[in-house]
């Protein structure tokens, strides 16, 4: 029982801080990114390649969220700039068919080139007892990891100057503009954020499972459960819907089966939005 | 300090303003007076760059603002309160303030400043914006416009949603930074309340300028009295 807690723990601080990665762009300017996950795996496949050609990780680790971040900066210099041109519904299905159509396209191209590539990270070392259960050392690194990338965000958004931008924009655009903040400089900051996010996710992802080259559409699902039952732009909401999705994805696979653990998530993601239609912390920061 | 000739704008082409000209010089407080409707807020929305300009141009200081955006229009020094606030509801009276002040940290000096004009924001300092009342709202919104240090303040209807006492307690605070040199420009349906206030006043209707004139004299013209003062 301590042992599928602990699982549900480490893996739901990464369906976390998935989920904050595309919360914030959608909290920005109603914008979902169905290339989310896309970014995720181009990361792995960076990491993973530069690493088979002799690069040590910490430098292959960095490239591959940098390229991450990079292709995050771009979608909004590019595809999202006729987005923002709209308003309100328009906005969200704009961003929903141009951005799947660069998923289709990304996913697409990796796997052809790729067709058998998977991000696999080990981390090397004796397992250590946690409250009496081994953990493995990947599972601990990847949890210090996101804590840390969790807390840091935190700390961003709450002290910084900048950060309160952001949310100030993610609250009120017109307020935040009045104030003087420049709302596209804010978009193309978040944009770039999420992609180092998404991909920093993938790197931690793969210190205690394989992440294949296939797997960009299911990691940008896992991020879309976790903002909806968190709430559509609300940060500590997909903090917190990451532990619970987490802990229900290592307790159904634990209990009763790792096939039926996506039905389950999805399950628990409907009857929340049937209980509470805007997540646990809808349209907050 | 600010010379708006002829501006025309509107929305979706249709033009709502049609060829105003206002000024306003340094230390003083203009009223734009009207009923609803009338184009007060599309001409100040206009002027602070948060809507297009069709025709005619904006100059602050010397230089034309006209093609700015309303965020590089708050960095030259104006700074704009829309009736609607749109203060930051989830976040807490001071971080309202400190982004006020951005891009640059909050100045303890102003923040004192608004302090000493709101004793009440500085009680409810940590309290989440929109949990406030209306009359609290105001005064965050004029205290956050402040954080900027502006040499110009542009206002747009300040007594929207107040109860009479809290309209004249807001008008009361107006009169203090009068008080301070600093120079306003508002746009007001409650015109007894205004012409208090204003050195000089434009009655805009319809989209254009009626008549113009010191606040005082307007007071006391009969057809201003009839349309606006409730005298018959």
């Amino acid at each position: 029982m301590t042992a599928v807690v602990l699982d549900g723990i480490v893996l739901g601080l990464q369906f976390g801080l998935l989920g904050v990665g595309l919360t914030i762009v959608y909290g920005m300017g109603g914008v979902l990114n169905l290339a989310y996950g896309s970014m995720a795996v181009v990361t792995a496949t960076v990491v993973s390649i530069t690493m088979r050609s002799g690069w040590p990780a910490g430098p292959a680790v960095l490239l591959g969220i940098v390229t991450a971040a990079g292709f995050g900066l771009l979608l909004n210099l590019t595809i999202m700039k006729p987005v923002y041109r709209r308003r309100g519904e328009d906005r969200v299905l704009l961003s929903l068919l141009l951005t799947i159509g660069v998923a289709f396209i990304v996913d697409g191209f990796l796997v052809w080139r790729y067709p058998i590539e998977a991000l696999s990270l080990s981390v090397g070392g004796d397992p250590v007892l946690i409250l009496g259960v081994p953990m493995r050392t990947g599972s601990l690194l990847a949890s210090a990891i996101t804590i840390l990338a969790g807390g840091a965000l935190i700390l961003f958004f709450r002290a910084t100057t900048t950060g309160k931008a952001v949310r100030s924009v993610i609250q009120d655009e017109i307020g935040a503009r009045l104030c003087g903040v420049n709302p596209a400089a804010v978009r193309r900051l978040i944009f770039t954020l999420s992609g180092a996010l998404v991909g920093l996710v993938a790197v931690t992802q793969s210190m205690t499972s394989p992440v294949p080259i296939s797997a960009g559409f299911e990691i940008t699902i896992l991020a879309l459960l976790v903002t909806v039952v968190g709430g559509l732009g609300s940060i500590r909401g997909a903090f917190l819907a990451g532990l619970i999705l987490g802990m229900v994805n290592a307790m159904s696979s634990f209990y009763i089966g790792a096939y039926v653990t996506t039905i389950i998530l999805l399950i628990a993601a409907a009857l929340t939005i049937l209980l509470r239609p805007s997540g646990l912390f809808g349209e907050r920061t | 300090m600010l010379e708006v000739s002829s501006l025309c704008a509107g929305y979706d082409s249709k033009d709502v303003v049609l060829g105003v000209s206002v000024a306003v010089g340094e230390g003083e407080v203009v009223a734009i007076i009207g009923s609803n409707g009338a184009g007060k807020t599309t001409f100040l929305r206009a002027v602070c760059g948060l809507l297009p300009v069709s025709g005619g141009g904006v100059e602050y200081e010397g230089r034309s603002i006209t093609d700015m955006a309303v965020h590089e229009v708050a960095r030259v020094g104006i700074s704009f309160v829309p009736a609607e606030r749109h203060l930051f509801p989830e976040m807490s009276v001071a971080e309202n303030l400190a982004l006020g002040a951005f891009p640059r940290r909050p100045d303890p000096s102003q923040l004192s400043l608004v302090f000493e004009l709101f004793p009440r924001l500085e009680e409810r300092r940590r309290q989440a914006a929109g949990t406030m009342s209306g009359g609290e709202q105001q005064m965050l919104a004029v205290g956050r416009a402040l954080m900027s240090r502006p040499r110009l303040l542009i206002l747009d209807e300040p007594t929207t949603g107040l109860a009479p006492k809290l309209a004249t307690e807001a008008y009361e605070s107006l009169a203090a930074l009068r008080t301070q040199g600093m120079t306003i420009l508002v746009a007001e349906q409650q015109v007894p309340l205004v012409l208090d206030l204003a050195d000089r006043a434009y009655v805009l209707e319809n989209g254009s300028i009626q008549m113009e004139g010191q606040a005082a004299e307007l007071r006391d013209n009969p057809t201003v009295q009839r349309a606006y003062l409730g005298v018959a």
